[in-house]
This record gives structure tokens, C-alpha cells and sequence, in this order.
């Protein structure tokens, strides 16, 4: 198990340095000089060429792409001329309340749709299930900021339930207990990752049902809750796992469309923001966050699942 | 002595969404303390739902609809879900066919067995786990305290399914009802599960229910046999009774399309046409009759019922018959069944004009099916196939980083045989030996890391691309499962098109008339061609695969398992077609199975495989009759035969211990961690060929049979030589 997960340790460490890499380039490709993006297109050609030269913009790509990976492993993301601040300090004063935000609603996502999964599989075409099911669909296919519409448009606007505008508080603590202004995102991000897990766990539910070790513990005389809780459960999650690592991705996503709708403090709001102002080192340096986020998303979810399931705990 | 389970009347209906599954219908029967009956049927005729009924485990829409079923004198279907729990494991016990699924991946097994005792004899947690203990050691674990903490991944098949009888047993069950309990085992490990079950029915006193469609199975361990047919008992008799003397034409046609090792192999099976009725809409009248040779008018619309023959056997017919259907057997110590004047047999798949034996093909019906092929040397075409020293292994990787091939699996290590035109070779052996990878090397479908395969003499394993495509028209493979080779989307006429296409042969028009004469040989309707395979049935599916093999009108016909997949009565149909089909197209088969009676059946001489090689050569009478190999005498002595004088004969556990892993082959003779009469110098020295009879040949260093003195193997063997590398 040891050798596996240090095998998994070092891909997940290539892979990142994969993504720097990209992201590196994207920034070379965009602003060869960046002399000329911060001394502006009225400064002298002699004072960018000094400027590149003084900061080690003119040497050759490998070397800068050293001191790049450098500057990462020592937390310096870069710095952004356009809010002239570094992005260490824009990613702090924002990453708190984004993985708040995301943190919860996986949380909640995960202990809703188990059980939903679960009851689905064992009631199984019932009018309960297909109504979920239907529901499921529904909220499945709809774009995030449609359902993030609606809720305003119903919730907010016509019944005046909550706020349509998330916490606007920078500081963290106060953002997290503002359970009743942040309703509609945590709203929106959950039932979107509901939807699609509760789903999924339908589907590992059905299987796992129909697994032999199933009827032997019935046969074996247990009363039906403990068959599920004791035979069904563990079984049906593991697939579930790997997938909640593998929503990663979109969970970021969706944090951009829902930051931005609610207007909440948060990485996804700063990227879009950034997006306009032109603010590529920020920009670039998110997106080798969420790339690095994917990445350690999916390593958690493999050591998860190695620890979970016997079969490749012991080899 | 009260019956432990006394059944009445008992119907079992299962509802589905627009129609309802007739599956058990109106059926009594009743088991005494100490008893094993045997409950034996084919596929889909009821024999799982009844066992079910009695836990009342039936699946969604399964439901008792009438009858009783009396426990120990309790009616258990009026009993509360609560009250049929504390039966459940308690005092009805149930395990079923081993599968990887049939315990909890994620729990260890000391658990899974502790959980029941603790639900029926609230005990502590360590007591149950001590009780576990007790009962994984009763079940033949050593060591079974370390072995609680074992995950069922961890164990092999047979030690799963040791696992289930441990937690069957554990709470000193009245009734055991075993389904299927050996199906998925290989047929070593299944003597030695079946005799766990005999001698502990013997010390725990239990009464077993034992549900199978192996009637080998029950031959040798039941003593009353219940025989289902479409939801209903057909007939009920003392074992014995049942196969000498049986009254149903539904047992005899059963056991008469059974290749027996005893057969006579140059004689056609016994088929029963047609498939078993649609249970949702059962015939009126008695459900065998549109299958039946003796059916008349009032068959067809009157059912008779279970009536007493004797005190303790019972049948329902109208016309019943008096024993078994005669068939030629080879001597063996005088037990071919007596004739008992009902050879009406049937041949279903028979084509108008096709040959009615199988030794015609050898030109003159007089000549002996046995050893009368042309293989031995002198004939032009004993050398069609020549496979020679074929090495394959599969690579085991580990290391933390870079993936470094620290191991291999020795699939198959050094195989040699030569196959000649029309002849059909077997290859028997448990499962893992190397058959399969075999089979596939020799049509190509898998590399050899070493030796070659031969056709007419060009070296196939050598092809590249163009070449390769036009030697792989000549080898064609037909594999086990019709359902999982045949691409589900594709229309019958577009899978047997296929291989044309790709070989760019014929126009639209000659591939029309190609797959139609086909179908018709397979005996399939012509308009099979416009449906998708799962609107057939498995013996239908099976004939499809055979007839795709034939459609390039290939030399050779690697069969692997073509007819495992098959219940008894369709499989006989299919091994009379493959016969058949080799008469007229002069194909050459090489049939791969674990059933030992299937291919002696089909095979002109057979290769017995153990661990990647072959241990011994020679017709079905030599492997069968005089088996030089302590391997493959105790596989004979383990196949189950549908014969119980022969069954109860037989000593108990045939070959003891399980297959040694492929990655770590034992030393010199593979067979020696279980063979009887190993020796030092088993485990020194690989034991070379040599023959026993002309074109017998086995390795093994003290054989059971005197070998032919001074001979040369090579030269008794026309040029097969097994040559093996001296690693
Ligand atoms: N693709 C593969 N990768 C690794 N090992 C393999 C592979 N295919 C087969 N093996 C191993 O090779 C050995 C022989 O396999 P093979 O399937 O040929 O046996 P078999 O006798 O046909 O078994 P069965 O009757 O179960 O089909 C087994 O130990 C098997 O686990
Ligand atoms: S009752 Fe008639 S149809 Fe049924 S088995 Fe007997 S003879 Fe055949
Ligand atoms: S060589 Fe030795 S171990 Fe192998 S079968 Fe013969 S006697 Fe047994
Ligand atoms: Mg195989």
C-alpha cells in the first residue's frame, strides 16, 4: 500500500509540475517582455530592456521556468500590477471563503445525497424514487446560473426567505456564520453536486444490491436496516470516493459562476474580476491553483479510498 | 421419524412489471433428519426459488402464493418477518454458488461469521468470534484464529466457499439448503467441498437440500432426487431408482444428453429439441409435451399430476417410460446401463441428409471411432497445426516509481502437439492452467514469448499484418460466453458479414448467400439475420458464434468452453452440430474445456493441462481408461458422473490441496505439492515424456502404468515432440 501511494504521490507531483509548466508558458506567450506591461507602451524600448534585464526577463526560457518553479515552492505566486499587490495576498484575503463556501456545500451535498442514493436503490421505482430521480434531472441539467436565477427569483426577490447577495464580509469568521445571507450560494453549489452524486450513489446503491454478500446477510437472519447500514453502505460509498475527488474540478467551476452571481468574496469573483481587468499574473496564477486543487483533490480521494477499501489496503 | 422440511402444495409466483413468472408450481416434497435430496433441473426450471421460498429471500415481486412449507411442524410462511429472521441462519441455513461477491469485500470473514451467531445466540462479541473460530476450523482452516482477520480476497475460491458452509453452520442449522454450492469451482475443489458437506451433514445430523443442475452432482451425493421441470417436480425417486429406473420421459431425455466418460463417442447424443417453456405463460396441460417424443392430445391439454409409482416414487406422465435410453458404452467394469427398450431418441438439430454417425466420417462405419484417426505418421495430413513449445507468460509488475517486471505469470510454459486434418484435439483442465491463453495464442489473439504454431507447415506466430490476416482466416476462435463475444448492437446478419468484410471476400450478393446457407446449417431461421443477439436464447447465441467462426470457411476452430455456458439438454443439441458441422466442412476443432466428458466427447485425443503444461497425450480410452499421470487419475476420480452405482464407488477427496500459484510454479513435476506418490526427485527433476501405448505419452517419474520399454517418445509420438525446454 506504502509503495502505491508513494507511486501516487510522485505522479501527482509530475503532473503538477506539468501544469506549471503551462502555465508558465502561458505567461511567456502573452507577455514575452513584461517590461512593457508594467512600464506601459510609453516607456522607452532602452528602459524595458533594462527593466527585463535588472528582473532576468531576458534570459534563456529554461532558466526563467527554474526560477518560476523556484518562486513557487517558496508560496510566491507573482504579483499583480494591475491591483499592485502580490497574488500570495489576494489568494489569502479570498481562498478562505471560497473553500468555506465549497467546503460546506460538498459537505452537504455528501450527507444528503447518501442517504437519498441509498433509499432510491432499496425503493427502487417507487413513486419516491422516480420522483427524485426526476428532480435529480432536472436540477442536473440545468446551467448553474439558471438555478442560481430562479433562487434569487423566487427565494430572494418574490418571498423575501433570504439575502441575493452573499456575506459581504472580508473577514472569515463572521463570513462563515452568516448561515442566512449565504443560503442561496450554498444553496446553489449543493444542489447541483446533490443532484449528480445522489445519482451516482442510486446506481452504486442498485449494484452493491445485487451483489450475493447481500442475500447471504439476509439469509443470515439480520433485520434489513443493519443489512444496509452493515453490508449495503460501505460498499455503495467507495465508488462515491473517487468521484467526489473527481468533482473537483467542477466544484470550482461552479464557485466562479456562483461567486460571481451572489457577488461573494472569493477566488472564483477575483478571477472573473481579473479576467476583465486584464490581470493576467493573477489570472494565470489562479488557474495553476485550480489545477494544483484537482490534482490534490484526486490524491486525497485515492488515499481515501485505499484506506477504505481492504482489497488494496492489503496487497 | 418427523421430516425436518415437509413442503405442500407450494406455488411461487414472481410479478413483474406486465406479467407474472409462474416459477414454482404446486410442488410437495419433504426432507428427514439426517437426508440429502437432491433438487436437480435445468436453468430457470424453479430449483433457486424454491429454496428461497422456504427463507423466503425471493427477489422484488417474489411471492409464496400458496401451499405450506412446515419446519420441524412450524408453517413458516405464516410466520411474521421478524419470526422467519430468527429461522433465517438460525435453524435454515443457505449458502449459495461462490462467487467473488458471495461475502463482503470490506468486511473480514471472522465478522461476517460472527454477526450471525451474535443475531441468534446473544452472545459477547468475543464468544461469537471464538464460535467463529471453532467453525472456520470444523470447515478445514487450520490456524483459524489468525485466519478471522482474512478478507475474502485474500482466499481462494474454495476457501470462500469453506468460508460460507463455516457461517451456514455456525448456529447448528436443522436445514441446510446449498445452491449450487459447487458450480463455480473447479472439479478438485468441488470433491472436496462436497464431501465438507457430506461429513458434516453426517456429524452435525442436518438435513440438506442440495440444488443443482449437476445431475453428477447428485448421483453421488443425495439420497432421494426431485427432478424439476418448468416450476413443476416432475419426478421424485431414491438416487439409484431414479437413474436406472426413472418413469419420466423429461429424466430420461436429461440424462440420456449427457456425455458420459463411458460414452461411446462415435454415437450421437441424445437431444431434447426446442427450449424449456416461457413460465409467464406455461402450456396448458403437461409443460414438457411440446417438447416430448411420446406427447399426445391428451398430454397437450391435460396435466397429470405427481402420482405414486412405488411408495417412494413418484412421477407425472401419461405414458411414462422404464428406464434409461440404451447407449453404446465402453466397457468399464461392466456398468453400461441394461437396455431398457426406450431409444426413441430424437435427433432435433439433425440436417435431411446429414450424416447420422459420427463414424462415418472415418470412411467405413465398422472402423473404431477410437485411435482410428489419421494423426499417427504416414498420412499426408497429420501435421495440419503443429504447436511447438509454446511459452507464454504474462509479466508481474511492481516498484514504487518506475513499473519493473519483477515476476510472471507462467501461463503457459513449453506446450507441443500436432493436430491433423479433420481431427479434433481436446484440452482439459482446471481452470488457470493455461488453456485459454492457449487457444489464443494459436489464433493469434495472444503472442508467444517463445516456440511457434504451425499451419500447413508456415510458421503463424512469425506473420506480420497481410500475411497475418490471411492465416487468421484459417484459425478461428469460438468463445465460452455467446453473449459477452457477440457486439450487442449489431445485427446477426452484420456479425456474421464481419470477418468477410475484413477480408474483403465476396460481393454483397455471395456474402448473402454465404450467411444464409450458414444459418441454415446452424439451424437458425433465415430471418435470424435482421435481430440482435439477445433477442436469441443461449444454445440459439451459441450457434451463431459457431457459425461466425465458419463463415471464412477456416481450417481450425479454436472451441473454448463452447458449450459450458449451456444447460444439458441445449448443449447436447450444440456438441451434435459441432460434430455434425466438422463432417461436412472437414474443419479441424481443437475444443478447450474443464469438463472432462465434454471434450472426451468431442476430441479425437486429448492433452490433459496442469499449471502451464501438458502431462499427458493420448485418445479419450488412454487419458479415461488407463491414465498414466497421478493428475489425471485423480481428475477421473473427481468428475462427477451421472451414475450413482459408479459415484458411491468412488473414494473420497480425489486430488487434495489447491492449484499452486502460476507465479511460482513448484519445482520439477508441477503436480508434485498434490500428488500422492511424489518423491525427491519429483521436486529435482521435470519428469521427460515417454510414451505408454502408441501415442500415449505422459511425464511423470513413477507413472501407474508401465511404460513401452526402450521406446523412443519421440518416435512413438510421430513427430509431436513435446520438446521440453530444460528450464
Ligand atoms: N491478461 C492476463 N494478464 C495476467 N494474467 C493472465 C492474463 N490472462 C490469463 N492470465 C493468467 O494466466 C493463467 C492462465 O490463464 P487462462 O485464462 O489461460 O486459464 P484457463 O485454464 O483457461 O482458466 P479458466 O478455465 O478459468 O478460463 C492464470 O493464472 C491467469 O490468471
Ligand atoms: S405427460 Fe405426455 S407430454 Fe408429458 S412427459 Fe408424459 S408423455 Fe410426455
Ligand atoms: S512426477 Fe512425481 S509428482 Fe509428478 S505426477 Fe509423477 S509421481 Fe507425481
Ligand atoms: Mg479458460
Amino acid at each position: 500500500m506504502t509503495a502505491y501511494l508513494i507511486r501516487r504521490l510522485v505522479t501527482s507531483l509530475i503532473v503538477i509540475l506539468g501544469i506549471a509548466l503551462v502555465t508558465f508558458l502561458m505567461t511567456h506567450i502573452i507577455a514575452p517582455s513584461p517590461g512593457r506591461a508594467i512600464l506601459g507602451d510609453r516607456a522607452s524600448r532602452a528602459a524595458v530592456n533594462a527593466f527585463d534585464n535588472a528582473h532576468g526577463y531576458d534570459r534563456p526560457v529554461w532558466v526563467q521556468f527554474g526560477s518560476y518553479l523556484w518562486q513557487l515552492v517558496h508560496g510566491n505566486l507573482g504579483y499583480s500590477y494591475k491591483l499592485n499587490q502580490t497574488v500570495d495576498s489576494l489568494i489569502a484575503e479570498n481562498a478562505p471563503h471560497s473553500m468555506w463556501l465549497s467546503g460546506i456545500s460538498v459537505f452537504l451535498s455528501i450527507v444528503i445525497a447518501i442517504p437519498l442514493g441509498i433509499f432510491q436503490a432499496v425503493k427502487r421505482n417507487s413513486v419516491a424514487d422516480q420522483a427524485i430521480t426526476a428532480a435529480a434531472f432536472t436540477a442536473y441539467s440545468m446551467p448553474q446560473n439558471f438555478l442560481g436565477i430562479l433562487l434569487i427569483g423566487f427565494l430572494a426577490i418574490q418571498w423575501h426567505l433570504f439575502p441575493a447577495e452573499a456575506s459581504q464580509s472580508e473577514r472569515i469568521i463572521p463570513y462563515i456564520f452568516a448561515f442566512h445571507s449565504n443560503f442561496l450560494p450554498i444553496a446553489t453549489l449543493t444542489i447541483t453536486a446533490v443532484a449528480g452524486y445522489s445519482r451516482y450513489m442510486r446506481s452504486a446503491g442498485l449494484d452493491a444490491l445485487a451483489q450475493d454478500y447481500i442475500r447471504l446477510a439476509r439469509a443470515k437472519g439480520l433485520t434489513e436496516p443493519t443489512v444496509l447500514r452493515r453490508h449495503l453502505l460501505r460498499n455503495a460509498i467507495l465508488p462515491m470516493v473517487t468521484l467526489i475527488g473527481l468533482s473537483i474540478p467542477l466544484l470550482l467551476a461552479g464557485n466562479l459562476v456562483v461567486e460571481y452571481l451572489y457577488n461573494s468574496h472569493g477566488l472564483g469573483l477575483l478571477f472573473i474580476n481579473e479576467l476583465g481587468n486584464e490581470d493576467f499574473p493573477t489570472v494565470i496564477a489562479l488557474t495553476l491553483l485550480g489545477g494544483i486543487a484537482t490534482v490534490v483533490g484526486n490524491f486525497v480521494a485515492d488515499v481515501a479510498l485505499t484506506v477504505a477499501d481492504p482489497r488494496i489496503r492489503i496487497n | 421419524m418427523e421430516p425436518v422440511l415437509e413442503i405442500n402444495d407450494l406455488s411461487t409466483h414472481i410479478q413483474l412489471s406486465r406479467s407474472v413468472v409462474q416459477a414454482v408450481g404446486n410442488i410437495s416434497m419433504s426432507i428427514a433428519p439426517g437426508e440429502t435430496l437432491g433438487l436437480v433441473g435445468e436453468s430457470g426450471c424453479g430449483k433457486s426459488m424454491t429454496g428461497l421460498s422456504i427463507m423466503r429471500l425471493l427477489p422484488n415481486g417474489g411471492k409464496v402464493v400458496g401451499g405450506s412449507i412446515k419446519l420441524s411442524g412450524v408453517e413458516l410462511t405464516k410466520l411474521s418477518d421478524a419470526d422467519i429472521r430468527d429461522v433465517r441462519g438460525n435453524e435454515v441455513a443457505m449458502i449459495f454458488q461462490d462467487s467473488l461477491t458471495s461475502l463482503n469485500p470490506t468486511m473480514n470473514i471472522g465478522r461476517q461469521i460472527a454477526e450471525q451467531v451474535r443475531k441468534h445466540r446473544h452472545v459477547s462479541r468475543a464468544e461469537a468470534l471464538e464460535r467463529a473460530a471453532e467453525a472456520l476450523s470444523i470447515v478445514g482452516f487450520p490456524n483459524s484464529k489468525e485466519r478471522l482477520d482474512n478478507f475474502p480476497h485474500q482466499l481462494s475460491g474454495g476457501q470462500r466457499q469453506r468460508v460460507m458452509i463455516a457461517i451456514a453452520l455456525s448456529c447448528d442449522p436443522k436445514l441446510l439448503i446449498a445452491d449450487e454450492p459447487t458450480t463455480a469451482l473447479d472439479v478438485t475443489i468441488q470433491a472436496q467441498i462436497l464431501g465438507l458437506l457430506d461429513d458434516l451433514k453426517q456429524r452435525l445430523g442436518m438435513a440438506v437440500l442440495l440444488v443443482t443442475h449437476d445431475m453428477g452432482v447428485v448421483a453421488g451425493r443425495a439420497d432421494r432426487v426431485n427432478v424439476m421441470y418448468a416450476g413443476r417436480i416432475v419426478e421424485s425417486a431414491p438416487t439409484t431408482e431414479l437413474f436406472t429406473h426413472m418413469h419420466h420421459p423429461y429424466t430420461q431425455a436429461l440424462l440420456g444428453s449427457i456425455p458420459l466418460l463411458t460414452q461411446n463417442r462415435s454415437e450421437r447424443l441424445f437431444s431434447i429439441p426446442g427450449i424449456p417453456p416461457d413460465l409467464t405463460d406455461p402450456p396448458p396441460g403437461c409443460r414438457f409435451a411440446p417438447r416430448c417424443s411420446r406427447a399426445t392430445d391428451q398430454c397437450r391439454t391435460e396435466e397429470p399430476a405427481l402420482e405414486p409409482a412405488t411408495n417412494d416414487h413418484h412421477f407425472a406422465c401419461w405414458h411414462p417410460v422404464d428406464g434409461p435410453i440404451v447407449r453404446t458404452t465402453i466397457a468399464v467394469n461392466g456398468t453400461a446401463p441394461a437396455p431398457a427398450g426406450a431409444g426413441e431418441a430424437e435427433h432435433s438439430d439433425a440436417a435431411p441428409g446429414a450424416p447420422e454417425t459420427v463414424a462415418a466420417r472415418n470412411g467405413s462405419a465398422a472402423e473404431p471411432a477410437f485411435g482410428a484417426r489419421g494423426w499417427q505418421s504416414g498420412e499426408g495430413d497429420d501435421r495440419l497445426l503443429v504447436v511447438d513449445d509454446v511459452v507464454r507468460e504474462y509479466p508481474v509488475t511492481s516498484g514504487v516509481i518506475l513499473q519493473r517486471k519483477v515476476a510472471s505469470v507462467k501461463a503457459v510454459s513449453g506446450v507441443s502437439f500436432t493436430v491433423g486434418r479433420g481431427e479434433t484435439f481436446g484440452l482439459v483442465g482446471e481452470s488457470g492452467c493455461g488453456k485459454t491463453t492457449l487457444g489464443k495464442v494459436i489464433v493469434g489473439l495472444e503472442k508467444a514469448d517463445k516456440g511457434q504454431v504451425a499451419l500447413r507447415g508456415t510458421n503463424v506466430t512469425g506473420l506480420r499484418d497481410r500475411q497475418l490476416r490471411r492465416f487468421r482466416k484459417d484459425l478461428q476462435m469460438m468463445f465460452q460466453d455467446p453473449i459477452a463475444s457477440l457486439d450487442p448492437r449489431m445485427r446477426v446478419g452484420a456479425i456474421l458479414r464481419e470477418p468477410m468484410k475484413i477480408q474483403g471476400i465476396g460481393t454483397k450478393r455471395q456474402q448473402d448467400k454465404v450467411i444464409a446457407d450458414l444459418l441454415g446449417e446452424v439451424g437458425l431461421p433465415a430471418n435470424a439475420v435482421e435481430r440482435f443477439p439477445h433477442e436469441f436464447s443461449g444454445g440459439q447465441r451459441q450457434r451463431i458464434g459457431l457459425a461466425r467462426a465458419l463463415t471464412l470457411n477456416p481450417q481450425v476452430i479454436v472451441a473454448d468452453e463452447p458449450v459450458s455456458a449451456l444447460d444439458v439438454s441445449i448443449r447436447s443439441q450444440v456438441l451434435n452440430l459441432m460434430k455434425r458441422l466438422q463432417e461436412t466442412h472437414g474443419i479441424t476443432y481443437i475444443v478447450i474445456s474443464h469438463d472432462l466428458a465434454v471434450v472426451k466427447f468431442l476430441a479425437d485425443r486429448i492433452g490433459v493441462m496442469y499449471l502451464g503444461k501438458l502431462v499427458e497425450m493420448g485418445t479419450g480410452e488412454d487419458i479415461y481408461l488407463r491414465p498414466v499421470h497421478h493428475y489425471t487419475a485423480g481428475l477421473i476420480a473427481t468428475v462427477p458422473e451421472p451414475d450413482p452405482m459408479r459415484e458411491k464407488s468412488k473414494s473420497e477427496v480425489g486430488i487434495k490441496g489447491e492449484l499452486p500459484s502460476p507465479v511460482t510454479p513448484p519445482s520439477g513435476c508441477r503436480f508434485r505439492t498434490r500428488c500422492p506418490a511424489a518423491q525427491q526427485i519429483c521436486a529435482e527433476e521435470e519428469p521427460p515424456f515417454r510414451p505408454f501405448h502408441p501415442g500415449h505419452v505422459a511425464a511423470c517419474h513413477f507413472p501407474l502404468q508401465q511404460p513401452i520399454d526402450g521406446g523412443d517418445p519421440l518416435a512413438a509420438q510421430a513427430g509431436t515432440a513435446p520438446t521440453i525446454a530444460g528450464s
